[in-house]
């Protein structure tokens, strides 16, 4: 009987007994390798056609672009030393001399011709196309010489420049760079096993000379909780957003990390559809607005992670002003203003009415974000206890995206990335007619200063059209910003010189070192 | 039997066939297009139209379709929309890792289970069977992405005896090096694969110890049960050979069932071990609307969750000399 027992319990411990407490190989980290949790495995690591933001990560180390974008978003020298805008139609980069390939190649201005080329036709499914829409032509001058020539004034060009050069001749021959890619930067690719890590060492003939981190690795941690927790046990060096408030909370209060938290260049906001009569009053946008509560869904919902916004402004860029302001919480004056448009209750069933008609509202939202959807929750809530009747519609990005694409919603909670610029979530999003003017909003004042928001080079004139457009925005409320999206990163402080950027790039590791 | 089992092994095709027809089926019904996700947030119309030309979304259904079926049966499940490689090669990167952790955690469940079980039907109202069920309860309602949570938190942070995320060697490989004298490789991947596999498997650890004790308990009071103690077979020979073999016929059908449970359940585990496998390829898939590679993960999926059946049936003849196939 009792050998009976013995060999079911053996079968049952087996594993355990084998294993033991194996201390892992990773836990005890190699001097020179810092090991970076990301939520999603980068889906390819050519530049041109790049989608994720694991991607951009390691792209951003594997690549050089025409510059750089610093923790300031502004733009400093990369594979160019220099450049010039004779007029505001053309650009002409001067490329560093001796830059090569991680095949040994030199880096000429026909690959940057054939990137900028190459990325602009559609048969390359090319996600950020648009961004390079404006280019006419571009010209390999000579060696070093880059000249694009643009069908229109367009000032933010410079800030998509940091696109990663890919090597012409590479391409040519068929060479697959989404999965080996050939990069001129600090670092290059050792293996990628896909699902699992991205793998990289230094590239020994960088120009700007070979980093002192020897290795770099992205591993794939899908959960955010499981993330912070693998960085706790040691099995990674850094971890960054996204990440759930409660593990920020707790990273926080451990010494054993660095950490730098800051607000991103991503925005939460309402968007409302303009051209519904419910909504295409700026009065009622305005009174919608008053009714939410900023700080109830900054400070609990999203627990902190996020900022207040105060505007389309981001915090982060140079145009930000924290003078002009979107309409404030004021749930009386709201009510106030509603009556003012001509909505009340004229027949005591607890709704809005005017002329008959009821004041309604379809809310939505996506369904993969928690705390969008106890947001929408919260603010249906209020607005029905308001008498404006709120219904919610949630589902899944895809179906979602596709929906709010054609038009086909009132109003939406949902986000703008990558803002490395103003006219990126200006332009298109409330110029008349703009491809991503889903609620058909339209001012020709505001169409005005966008134009010459795009047009102009001059730090100082864009800085006033920009002001100027957020004001008038702020007024008539077709966005109302809930909040700046923060971005977090937790390290070993072992790891010295590495300095945060808004966007997670992690380029400074370059010039960074373990101690 | 051969017969039957060329004919249960033919009947397969249909099946998969099935799959893809009704897989096909529903991604054309959710709504959500694979060109604007491509092509994400700032996309306008014109790009998408001319993304999905480029894609082939643009053509009728029924030629899609039979395009797919055709080159499906040839071995070419198409190109993935976002992965840049053919869906054979991005399934195949990953599918020996969840083949591994479905393995392990189905040969813990299957040997805590019947432990659990057998020793709970064998003391019977005893404080032993009180404590053991009460731990199969627990495990029954745990849900695997907290338990994958507390096991990292308790094994991997405070006490930092295992490594919280990723994966050794391959299992063989790491076998075959461990027989080459570096023991080392193996006790790795061991370590690597001891959480995921605990924290995926103790459900169906629990399921299973219920059944044992129950099917047991049945089987226990039968009269051969009484015959054998009279004719003074050892107590363990008893519940081995006579109760425990007989009691087993229930058992693994349902531990058949359960594989199909283990793999939908390592599209969490793997999220929260950063275990690289089939399940968070399953999850991007589907976000993306990746047609393809839905496809083809979800046929591999079918594909293993319908051979592991086909081998439980037939296992249930070499348990039971008395079950006949035709």
């Amino acid at each position: 009987m009792f050998k009976t027992l013995g060999v079911l319990a053996g079968v049952a411990v087996l594993g355990f007994t084998l294993a033991g407490p194996a201390p892992s190989a990773l836990a005890q980290g190699s001097e020179n390798v810092v090991r970076i949790g990301t939520d999603v495995d980068a889906g390819t690591l050519d530049p041109r056609i790049m989608r994720d933001t694991t991607a951009y990560r390691a792209i951003n180390l594997i690549y050089d672009g025409l510059v750089q974008l610093d923790e300031n978003l502004q733009p400093v020298p990369g594979l160019a030393v220099s450049w010039e805008n004779p007029d505001p139609k053309t650009w002409i980069f001067h490329l560093r001399e001796g830059v090569k390939f991680h095949d040994g190649t030199p880096v000429t201005a026909e690959d940057v011709k054939f990137t900028l080329d190459t990325i602009r036709d559609p048969a390359l499914k090319a996600r950020f196309r648009s961004l390079y829409a404006p280019i006419d032509t571009v010209e390999a001058v000579d060696k070093l010489t880059v000249k694009i020539s643009l069908k229109e004034p367009y000032a933010p060009l410079l800030s998509y420049l940091d696109l990663g050069i890919v090597p012409k001749h590479a391409v040519e021959a068929g060479v697959d760079i989404s999965n080996k890619p050939i990069g001129s930067g600090p670092y290059r690719l050792v293996k990628w096993d896909k699902g699992s890590k991205i793998v990289l060492e230094a590239n020994p003939d960088f120009w700007d000379g070979e980093p002192t981190i020897k290795n770099i690795e992205l591993v794939l941690v899908a959960d955010n909780t499981a993330r912070a927790q693998a960085l706790e046990a040691g099995d990674l060096d850094m971890i960054q957003s996204p990440l759930s408030p409660q593990d920020i909370k707790r990273l926080q209060g451990n010494d054993k990390f660095a950490n730098s938290i800051q607000s991103g260049i991503a925005i939460t906001y309402l968007n409302f559809n303009t051209a519904r009569p419910n909504l295409s009053d700026p009065k009622v946008r305005k009174a919608l607005a008053m009714l939410i509560d900023q700080d109830t869904i900054v400070d609990q919902i999203f627990e902190g992670t996020d900022q207040k916004a105060t505007s389309i402004l981001l915090s982060s860029w140079a145009a930000y002003d924290p003078n002009i302001r979107q309409p404030t919480y004021d749930a009386a004056g709201a009510k106030a203003l509603l009556a003012e448009a001509g909505w009340t209750d004229s027949n005591g069933d607890g709704i809005l009415d005017k002329d008959g008609r009821k004041l309604t509202v379809e809310l939505g939202t996506h369904s993969e974000d928690p705390n969008r959807i106890q947001t929408v929750e919260y603010i249906q809530n209020i607005f029905n206890q308001n008498g404006i009747e709120t219904k919610l519609r949630i589902s899944d990005w895809p179906s979602f995206s596709a929906r709010f694409q054609e038009g086909d919603y009132e109003l939406i909670l949902v986000g703008w990335t990558q803002l490395v610029d103003p006219d990126r979530v200006t332009f298109g999003q409330f110029r008349t007619g703009g491809s991503f003017n889903w609620g058909g909003y339209s001012n020709e004042k505001v169409d005005a200063l966008l134009d010459e928001g795009r047009s102009s080079s001059d730090p100082a004139v864009r800085n006033r059209v920009y002001r100027a457009a957020a004001t008038i925005i702020s007024e008539e409320v077709p966005y109302y910003i809930i909040s700046y999206q923060g971005y977090q990163v937790f390290y070993d402080p072992a790891i010295e010189g590495y300095i945060a950027n808004p966007r997670g790039m992690l380029r400074s590791l370059k010039n960074a070192s373990i101690n | 039997m051969l017969a039957y089992t060329v004919k249960r092994i033919l009947l397969v095709i249909p099946t998969l066939v099935g799959i893809l027809v009704l897989v096909f089926g529903l991604m054309q019904v959710v709504p959500g297009d694979p060109a604007a996700i491509l092509l994400g947030e700032q996309a306008t119309a014109e790009a998408i139209a001319e993304v999905r030309h480029e894609l082939g979304l643009d053509r009728p259904l029924p030629v899609q379709l039979g395009d797919y079926l055709w080159s499906s049966l040839r071995g070419d499940l198409g190109d993935s929309f976002f992965q840049n490689e053919p869906v054979t090669r991005a399934i195949g990167a990953r599918l020996g890792a969840t083949i591994e952790l479905a393995v392990a955690s189905l040969v813990f469940a299957i040997a805590l289970g019947l432990f659990l079980g057998v020793v709970a039907a064998i003391n019977q109202g005893s404080i032993i069977d009180v404590v053991s069920m009460l731990f199969a309860q627990l495990g029954v309602s745990m849900p695997v992405f907290w338990l994958g949570i507390l096991l990292t938190f308790w094994f991997a942070v405070e006490l930092n005896w295992l490594p919280a995320i990723g994966r050794g060697e391959p299992i063989p490989a790491a076998i075959a090096a461990a027989l080459s004298g570096r023991p080392g490789v193996l006790l790795n991947s061991l370590s690597h694969l001891l959480l995921p596999a605990v924290a995926l498997g103790l459900n169906s650890a629990a399921v299973i110890s219920r059944l044992v004790r129950s099917s047991m308990l049945e089987t226990l009071n039968e009269d051969y049960i009484r015959t054998a103690y009279a004719k003074g077979l050892p107590p363990s020979a008893v519940v081995v050979s006579h109760a425990l073999r007989n009691a087993l016929l229930p058992v693994i059908s349902v531990i058949g069932l359960r594989f199909g449970v283990l793999l939908g359940g390592a599209v969490l585990t793997e999220a929260i071990f950063g275990w690289p496998g089939l399940g968070q390829l399953a999850v991007t898939s589907i976000s993306q609307r990746d047609i393809p590679l839905v496809q083809g993960v979800v046929l591999v999926f079918a594909l293993m969750f319908t051979l592991v059946n086909l081998a439980v049936d037939l296992l249930y003849g070499v348990i039971d000399p008395r079950i006949r196939f035709e």
